[in-house]
């Protein structure tokens, strides 16, 4: 049967449940000219399924004082719902019906489509986000991990409704998982263990692959865009390995010497030492795929150019020099620090639970990377640092004048990376 | 059976406050929560740049910056380290009214780090050198929040909504008022308002109480009192009138407006602004909600909050859209708010509902409870965590419509129209 695995996590909380539901269709299984069609359909899924119109749900979520978000991701398509322990029963049935029974309306699908289409145009005022949306362009192309799970407004604009109706039949197959985690009301013990897994169905159909392949720098290392701004945003990096890989950890305690923190190696190099930057920071999410690692960091025009040398510096260091003792001890501890400060809440733990689990991992997989992460020393990062990242790319976003300087200073930079000099 | 109600008289494992206050007049709040994977500590200060003088503007920012640059005892970057070496992680936020500085870590840790974070905040070094170099830090935030249009348009708001009062100006201050700055100045103003009656530190976790000897020989017990402590004026008069701006990178049309209403310590008002505000903009079937984005369908985003102000609270509402859209938007939210039908039973259970369990959910990590507790403690309204909910249930639909709506009329806020500037 392709009904969810069940994932229960009973903890003491003030009488909350969170429940995540993760089916394996995320935005990196968008078609060709159909970006931002599972997000669409996702956000459509709670208009409206079952027994209930887009109205009656609301009023019913709503009415609970519950929290219902249905939203894609880059490897999935996350239902997630967050409720008081007594109203768990009357609401869990929601999850099945959203993939199940979808009304997906053609007035409430039209609606979706004008806010994500809105949603986009509005995105584009945030230069972060246009840095790391041209960044994603570069390195991944037009499919895959190449754009916002929110899409393209041209291709949001063509989708037509049959393409999403075919899309919502595939929800029921593949793996999916359901994690509920929180005070659990022992009146869910027969509405979850008597699932008939009804409007499931083990078709064999499964998502493609996650993308693990990008651009090697086919289209060059490096993008711009000018806008009209005080500061250049500057996203340095490069896609490597998948979460849960055997150089995954590496990679993680590398990011944790980055960026974790105000004792990170960014943030004291670029805020303290220098004062060229507020904003700095790793990027490296957790991805089925070639899962990106990037460094970034926004600063004035006149001071931009000493930001992208240290950004450099500090990725070539990666790979040329071998953590100090100290810095692999603490790098160890942040990581630890991170596995606590994300079991927080029931949605937290849910979440991670289900995550795990549709990765393939196992459900300990947290608890062994905490033993794991005593024996690995530096060489080992070192030697990840050389087979992941190797070849950067840059996007920026800022004034056209100070582009022109950072265009010169990446090609230095890069020609002396290449030569070995400094 | 109503939510608040329910809540109140069920035993749900509610962290139980235990309050204090040392000799000096600090205030302490222990929040003992034994299975929480993590320990908060949160100390709290009324130092927020309501608190500024002429020439002080940005300070308390400022100064928050300059906490974490070292200590009479602790170098530059060393608490930074010792913390994130025990498992944990700190940051500090600044608002108009206060300032904290938290720490989250590991139980067993939590007694060191502690004695750590009253040593960086109440003794901080204040060197020219790093002085200099954070400034440029600071004038680095300015920069970014300038390049994010959202930010301009809501200090936009406050500014002409607040324009004689200190909520109207920007928390970071203006580059020429830090310039302007030095570490003499930020040591005046620390010792001006980092004193005994000014301050209070949470602790939200596991054996959270047993850090109450800690607190006690710490450097926060040793904080001088204040004799004669500072009137604070009151007092926030919203000015109405309508503004528009045109800003280059918008790419929507955004309709703001600000509403103010009396001040925290009037928590029955609160609660009832806290459940009006959720009527009118949370979730799909809210009224603004559901008549511009899903019935009209020429509102891309609605968003309405409710700030809890020591001064008088302010409440705010921010409509993107598009451009052409703007004039009916503008219309209808007036139409929504000047002649809106009371609030039916159902309205007001399922406004009840999304307050109640809000404050609920926040129950669950450290950081909201210590917070919660916390800024409630500081400013002298020490109460147990879901003591808020009793005041919901004095808000029925006739006083909602006669207290509260009036107060929300468009013709006492202050709006703001921005709209995308014409591109060459």
């Amino acid at each position: 049967m392709a009904i969810p695995e069940l994932i229960v996590d009973r903890i003491t909380t003030p009488g909350v449940l969170a429940a995540k539901l993760l089916l394996p269709w995320g935005s990196a299984t968008d078609g060709v000219g159909q970006r931002g069609a599972h997000q669409l359909l996702a956000a459509t899924l709670s208009r409206g399924c079952g027994p209930y119109d887009h109205r009656q749900l609301a009023d019913l979520v709503e009415g609970r004082g519950a929290g219902l978000r249905s939203d894609a991701n880059e490897d999935g398509l996350l239902i997630s719902l967050r409720c008081t322990s007594e109203d768990a029963q009357e609401l869990m049935p929601l999850l099945d019906w959203m993939v199940t029974a979808p009304h997906l309306a053609t007035e409430q699908l039209e609606l979706e489509r004008s806010l994500s289409v809105q949603a986009l145009q509005r995105q584009r005022e945030d230069p972060f986000q246009l840095a790391i949306d041209q960044w994603r362009r570069l390195v991944y192309g037009a499919t895959g991990y190449g754009h916002d799970p929110l899409g393209v407004i041209d291709d949001l604009q063509q989708l037509d409704e049959g393409a999403l109706q075919a899309l919502a039949a595939q929800l029921t197959s593949g793996h999916s998982v359901l994690a509920l985690s929180g005070t659990w009301p022992s009146s869910l013990d027969d509405t979850l263990l008597n699932r008939t897994g009804e409007g499931w169905h083990n078709t064999g159909e499964a998502p493609p692959p996650p993308p693990v392949h990008w651009m090697h720098g086919a289209e060059g290392d490096l993008i711009m865009q000018s806008i009209d701004t005080e500061q250049v945003v500057m996203m340095l990096g490069q896609p490597c390995c998948p979460h849960g890989h055997p150089d995954d950890l590496a990679l993680r305690l590398l990011q944790c010497h980055l960026g974790s923190g105000m004792s990170s190696l960014l943030f004291r190099r670029l805020r303290e030492d220098h004062g060229v930057a507020y904003d700095v920071g790793a990027h490296h999410p957790a991805r089925a795929g070639a899962s990106p690692f990037v460094l970034h960091a926004s600063s004035s025009a006149e001071r931009a150019e000493l930001s992208l040398s240290l950004l450099h510096q500090s990725w070539q260091e990666l790979r040329n020099q071998p953590l100090s003792e100290d810095d692999l001890t603490l790098a160890r501890a942040k990581f630890r620090g991170q596995i606590a400060h994300g079991r927080q809440t029931s949605a937290q733990r849910a979440e991670r639970a289900a995550h795990r689990r549709s990765l393939g991992l196992s459900d300990d997989h947290d608890h062994h990377c905490l033993e794991r992460i005593e024996s690995l020393q530096a060489p080992q990062l070192m030697e990840a640092a050389r087979r992941w990242l190797q070849r950067p790319h840059l996007s920026l976003c800022g004034p056209a004048g100070a582009l022109k300087g950072l265009e010169r200073r990446w090609d230095q930079l890069q020609s002396s990376a290449a030569t070995g000099s400094s | 059976m109503e939510l608040c109600h329910a809540v109140l008289t069920t035993s749900l494992p509610v962290p139980v406050l235990d309050h204090w206050t040392l000799p000096n007049g600090v205030r302490c709040v222990a929040a003992e929560m034994p299975e929480a994977p993590l320990t908060c500590l949160d100390l709290w200060c009324r130092a927020g740049s309501f608190t500024e003088v002429a020439g002080e503007e940005g300070m308390a920012h400022f100064l928050e910056h300059m906490v974490f640059k070292g200590s009479d005892r602790l170098e530059a970057g060393a608490f930074d380290r010792a913390i994130e070496a025990l498992g944990g992680s700190s940051n500090a936020a600044t608002g108009f009214d206060d300032v904290h500085f938290h720490v989250l870590i590991p139980p067993t840790q939590s007694k060191q780090a502690l004695e750590l974070l009253m040593d960086l905040v109440l003794h901080p070094a204040l060197e020219q050198e790093p002085f200099c170099l954070e400034r440029e830090v600071v004038l680095e935030e300015i920069a970014q929040y300038a390049d994010q249009p959202d930010e301009q348009v809501l200090q936009q708001l406050l500014k002409q909504g607040c324009p004689d009062h200190p909520y109207g100006r920007p928390i970071l201050g203006e580059r020429s008022s830090l310039l302007a700055m030095d570490p003499e100045a930020m040591r005046r103003f620390h010792r001006r308002r980092y004193r005994g009656q000014n301050c209070c530190i949470a602790i939200s976790g596991p054996k959270a109480r047993e850090l109450r000897a800690t607190i006690e020989s710490s450097a926060l017990a040793d904080l001088p009192s204040d004799a004669h402590p500072t009137a604070e004026p009151t007092g926030l008069k919203l000015l109405p009138g309508r503004h528009s701006i045109e800003l280059p990178r918008l790419e929507s049309a955004r309709l703001l407006m600000l509403w103010s209403g009396p001040p925290a310590h009037d928590q029955a008002w609160v609660m009832g602004a806290d459940l009006a505000t959720s009527l009118l903009g949370e979730g799909r079937r809210s009224r603004l909600v559901a008549r511009l984005r899903e019935e009209l369908r020429i509102a891309e985003n609605v968003d309405m909050d409710l700030s809890v102000l020591e001064q008088g609270c302010l409440m705010t509402l921010e409509i993107s859209c598009e451009p052409k859209d703007l004039e009916q938007v503008e219309a209808t939210v007036h139409e929504q708010l000047e002649q809106a039908a009371p609030f039916s039973a159902a309205e007001l259970m399922r406004g009840r509902q999304l307050v109640g369990n809000g404050l609920r959910y926040a129950l669950e990590s450290v950081g909201q409870v210590a917070a919660q507790a916390a800024s409630q403690t500081l400013w002298d309204r020490p109460q147990e965590l879901l003591q808020p909910l009793q005041h919901l249930q004095t808000w029925s639909e006739d006083r909602l419509s006669t207290e509260l709506m009036p107060l929300l009329r468009p013709d006492r806020a202050c709006s703001l129209i921005a709209t995308p500037a014409r591109r060459r």
